[in-house]
């Protein structure tokens, strides 16, 4: 018996491009690869023919096989394909996920975070202090004498009570972190460094620039040979790191009673790049910060030995910090905590 | 300040361009914040320091400017004089107020406008000219910075000056026609009648020079800074004069200024000196601050290498008196007018300013590793405001001075706070003793502008009498969780809020059963959903819902609103013990669980401790679960009982498999307690 097998394999091609699902492809499988199917009849027929015949037709048999197998199995995975497409089960997959929400950390809470650890990589202590003071340690041991006007009301919260633990001492609201520069200094030796984040309070009327709660971040470093070089050095890597190494900066001289010699820091506007904007006022340059050398009287309200030691001390305003970098308008801004506002940061 | 450029350059030649200028006088501490032009002429608009009350006048600023670029300065010359020997009446009343009073009398003098060169250099800083005297005593406190006042002296009643206090109730009418109602704190100038000038500040109408003026009293005086500064804020007046006055006038121009107005005056309107007389009260500071420096040391403090000849170049330049330079140390004697001046700090900072900050080198610190640990408060805040944003509360910063209302509004009005002696507004009245008002008050600008699901929370502080406290704070309201697949969706409770702290506690390493929560009514929390939290049997703080007549107070529409406010310092500031490993069982637990009746009474928490009491009596099982399971009020249940279930975990205390029924027997015991002791029916 001989077989048709051109006939045979085009008919097997017709059979499976027909089959439409997969029950009616498993038939056609049946019919060629089955126990009693097609091929099953070949082989059989295979051991009726003579020696010479047997190779050839066994090689024409394996090919019809092999087209007739891998045929099936590609027609299998297109209606499986198909199939799954078709499937009413879909998951709209973009439909957002559940996730339980995280909060967001108040802009002032980042900024801070940010500018403490950059110090704090440096080498710098992270150290805090109460935010009703004495007059002493807000003023005195500052070297801010007795008349001067930011002793005023005007320029400083008063506390109605004395301190309880004695009547003859005044309390106030802190209107600077330097403060707690002195009770450290009082309580430790040099070397120092460490840095302040806190709320300070002045009875400023509110507006878009001025609130009468705001925070700063002060910072001391004190040695037996720190130099004003030092200074520029440290808060130039500062600096860049906080608003990147494209700015430039410069040191002017300014004053402060408790630093000496002064200098408060600019760095080039980051809206124009220092052609002069609304944002810079047109100078082309933003006042981010004062700095100087600590002042020998504040060694001596420490009780430190004279002479034995020298100190940069910086400072600067974390609302400032944060209104230039996010483009924050108005200060007012952070103490509404308007849930859009908060999370946006 | 503003100064005219037109004006600087008739004292020295800057020769370089506006903005150049501009910059140098910046780059040395003399910050120009403005420039602008008026006709052919430039203002600078600069910020003098308060320490630099010298560089408030023209001349100042061309010693600054001539300094700065090596330039040499062209200083007008004031004519020697030889003074009448009759003295004008003049009577130091207050002497503490006034140390020094040069009064002089010009008779016949002729009243017309100034010449063209004055009025154009008052014009240009937006003054407005009067008549020649007026305008030279205004050009004089420009050019000099000494306030220079003219009275008409036949308006003097006596012809006399006297510098006394005002008297209570005493009233002047100012130049500006303002009539001003005085005080003993201010200073004044006085006739024999009455006050004539409010000292330091402005003078009086009744005896300003007019056109009809014949003869003229022309007042140089120097009065105390803080009390000028007192006067001026009080009676809502700041001048030219009164601004120079409080930063403090040079002694020395007392006499400078009035030669050089005499001058003028003589020039411009004719007249002769008839009367002057010169009262010094005390000589300020006869003895000047002498200071010994060395170059090495100030190249030391600012990291630079000058040489001695540059230093003292500088320092010269500046008016300062500099001796002695070969053997290495100087001794300097700075001018009258630097009272800024002191110590060795401060030269350091002279020269460096006019060296330029920017032209000097720039170093890296070594900073020593210190032993100072870091502040405990702010590690446990930080943890804390982890804790809380982990589980989706936002931050917020609020206002720690708060309005006495705001507690009263918060049922709050038992709580003292800490009272603020100078409060701008009501809003600044205290220090806030709770934390309450302020998340309250967020909660209602929230949902004012339609923000109805808050979770938030501050770690600020709350002030006592006994000082002030590191607290969490945490308010709720809205919808539990943004979950679309819940059709059904449900206002956050108590639970919600008490498990953000179970979990906040758990994470911080503070066991279960070291705290406990019980109920405790609060003033200002609902009925029935207040309770205290206990850290190792110490109150540390409350959850709970927020009273409906609180909420209707403050005008809050939302019902649910839970809050908690827990000491941080009591309840963080514990060590977190270091955790020893229990080894985890390889053998199966067994779960079984158990339905309960309870009476209203009865708190899961009784049950839980007999559950616990019980089962540690046993000796073949451990509970190494207790869980809640579920509460049910309902139908089901008589009316004064709830069902709760909880899913009791039973291991083996030896290494083994427990059998089923040493399980039951344990089990059965647990129940059997419940009931006797507690009362509760097995459901």
């Amino acid at each position: 018996m001989t077989f048709d097998y051109e006939t045979e394999e085009q008919n097997s091609r017709r059979k499976i491009a027909e089959a439409a699902d997969a029950k009616t492809l498993e038939a056609v499988r049946v019919e060629y690869l089955g126990r009693k199917g097609m091929l099953a009849a070949m082989y059989a027929n295979l051991a009726t023919l003579s020696k010479e015949q047997k190779p050839k037709e066994g090689q024409r048999i394996n090919k019809f096989r092999g087209v007739v197998t891998q045929l099936i199995e590609e027609k299998k995975k297109t209606i499986t394909a198909k199939a799954r497409q078709d499937s009413q089960k879909q998951l709209d997959v973009t439909i957002p996920g559940v996730a339980r929400l995280v909060g967001h950390a108040h802009v002032l809470t980042q900024t801070i975070d940010e500018i403490c650890s950059i110090f704090e990589q440096m080498g710098f202590a992270v150290q805090e202090g109460p935010e009703i003071e004495t007059e002493f340690n807000n003023f005195t041991a500052l070297n801010i004498p007795e008349d001067h006007p930011s002793r005023d009301g005007f320029d400083t919260f008063y506390l109605k009570k004395p301190d309880p633990t004695d009547k003859k001492v005044n309390l106030l609201l802190r209107s600077q972190t330097s403060p707690v520069q002195i009770r450290i200094m009082k309580e430790h030796k040099p070397p120092l460094a460490f840095v302040v984040p806190g709320k300070v309070y002045r009875p400023d009327a509110v507006d878009a620039s001025h609130s009468f709660m705001f925070h700063q971040i002060e910072g001391l470093l004190v040695d037996k040979d720190v130099k004003f070089s030092d200074l520029k050095g440290l808060l130039t890597v500062f600096l860049k790191r906080l608003f990147g190494r494209e700015i430039k900066m410069r040191f002017r001289p300014h004053f402060f009673p408790f630093t000496e010699p002064s200098a408060e820091v600019d760095i080039s506007c980051y809206i124009c790049g220092g052609k002069g904007c609304s944002v810079c006022g047109r100078k082309g340059w933003l006042e981010i910060m004062g700095c100087g050398m600590v002042h020998p009287q504040v060694f001596k309200a420490v009780g430190y030995p004279k002479g034995k030691y020298t100190g940069l001390a910086f400072g600067l305003g974390v609302e400032r910090i944060a209104m230039l970098k996010h483009g924050i308008h108005d200060i007012r801004l952070f103490f509404e905590n308007d849930n859009r506002f908060l999370e946006q940061f | 300040m503003k100064i005219s450029l037109n004006w600087l350059k008739d004292y020295v030649t800057p020769g370089i361009s506006v903005e150049k200028l501009a910059h140098r006088l910046t780059m040395a501490g003399l910050e120009v914040e403005k420039i602008s032009s008026v006709g052919d002429d430039t203002i600078f608009e600069l910020e003098i320091t308060p320490n630099r009350p010298d560089c408030l006048n023209m001349l100042g600023m061309a010693r600054e400017t001539a300094a700065i670029l090596k330039k040499p300065r062209r200083i007008p010359k004031v004519k020697k004089r030889v003074w009448p020997k009759q003295k004008c009446a003049i009577v130091i009343d207050d002497k503490k107020a006034c140390s020094r009073y040069i009064g002089t009398l010009i008779e016949g003098v002729s009243i017309k406008s100034s010449d063209e060169k004055i009025i154009k250099h008052l014009m240009t800083l937006g003054q407005r000219p009067v008549n020649n005297v007026v305008d030279i005593t205004n050009f004089c406190l420009m050019e000099t910075g000494q306030p220079l006042h003219a009275f008409d002296y036949d308006k003097l009643a006596g012809g006399k000056i006297i510098v006394r206090r005002a008297r209570k109730g005493e009233k002047i009418v100012t130049i500006d026609d303002v009539e001003r109602e005085l005080d003993p704190s201010i200073l004044v100038i006085a006739d024999e009648k009455r006050a004539v000038a409010i000292a330091g500040v402005m003078g009086g109408k009744a005896t300003e020079v007019t056109g009809a003026t014949k003869n003229i009293l022309l007042e140089s005086a120097y009065f105390d800074p803080v009390l000028i500064r007192r006067a001026s804020r009080k009676v809502g007046l700041s001048s030219d004069s009164s601004y120079r006055f409080e930063r403090g006038v040079d002694y020395r121009t007392v006499e400078g200024g009035a030669a050089r107005a005499v001058d003028l005056i003589l020039e411009s309107a004719g007249g002769k000196i008839t009367k002057r007389a010169d009262v010094i009260v005390a000589r300020k500071k006869s003895a000047r601050t002498r200071i010994t420096i060395s170059k090495d040391t100030i190249n030391a403090r600012i990291g630079a290498s000058l040489t001695s000849v540059q230093y003292k170049d500088i320092l010269k330049r500046l008016d300062f008196n500099v001796t002695g330079s070969k053997t290495g140390a100087f001794t300097i004697v700075p001018p009258s007018f630097r009272e800024d001046i002191k110590a060795a700090e401060d030269i350091v900072e002279e020269v460096a300013r006019i060296v330029g900050y920017d032209n000097l080198p720039l170093s890296f610190p070594l900073i020593k590793a210190s032993t100072i640990p870091p502040d405990p408060t702010r590690l446990a805040r930080r943890k804390m405001r982890e804790l809380f944003l982990a589980q989706g509360f936002d931050e917020v910063i609020t206002y720690t001075m708060i309005n006495r209302k705001g507690l009263e509004m918060s049922n709050q009005g038992d709580l003292q706070g800490v009272e603020i002696f100078n409060p701008l507004t009501q809003d600044q009245e205290i220090m806030r003793p709770s934390m309450l008002p302020s998340l309250l008050s967020v909660v209602l600008s929230n949902a004012n502008r339609g923000q109805k699901n808050i979770r938030f929370f501050e770690t600020g502080k709350i002030y006592t009498a006994k000082g002030e406290t590191d607290t969490l704070g945490v308010i709720m309201t809205g919808l539990r969780e943004d979950d679309w697949r819940c059709v059904k969706k449900e206002d956050a409770d108590y639970y919600d809020l008490k498990g953000a702290f179970e979990q906040a506690f758990d994470s911080l390493g503070i066991e279960k059963k070291r705290i406990r929560v019980q109920s405790q009514q609060e003033e200002f929390l609902a009925d029935g959903q207040s309770s205290a939290v206990f850290v190792d049997g110490k109150k540390v703080g409350v959850i709970g819902k927020v009273g409906e007549d609180v909420l209707d107070k403050w005008d809050i529409k939302q019902k649910n609103v839970l809050f908690a406010e827990i000491d941080m310092e009591g309840a963080y500031k514990q060590k977190k013990p270091v955790v020893r490993y229990k080894p985890v069982s390889e053998f199966p637990a067994i779960s079984r669980d158990i339905s309960l009746a309870v009476q209203a009474n009865i708190t899961a928490h009784d049950i839980e401790e007999a559950i616990r009491k019980t089962v540690e009596g046993e000796k073949q099982v451990v509970l190494t679960d207790l869980r809640f399971i579920e509460k049910y009020e309902g139908d089901q249940i008589a009316k004064d009982q709830r069902g709760l279930i909880f899913s009791l975990t039973y291991q083996s205390c030896q290494s083994r498999t427990l059998r089923d029924e040493e399980v039951t027997e344990a089990h059965e015991k647990v129940c059997d307690v419940l009931v006797r002791d507690l009362g509760v029916i097995r459901r």
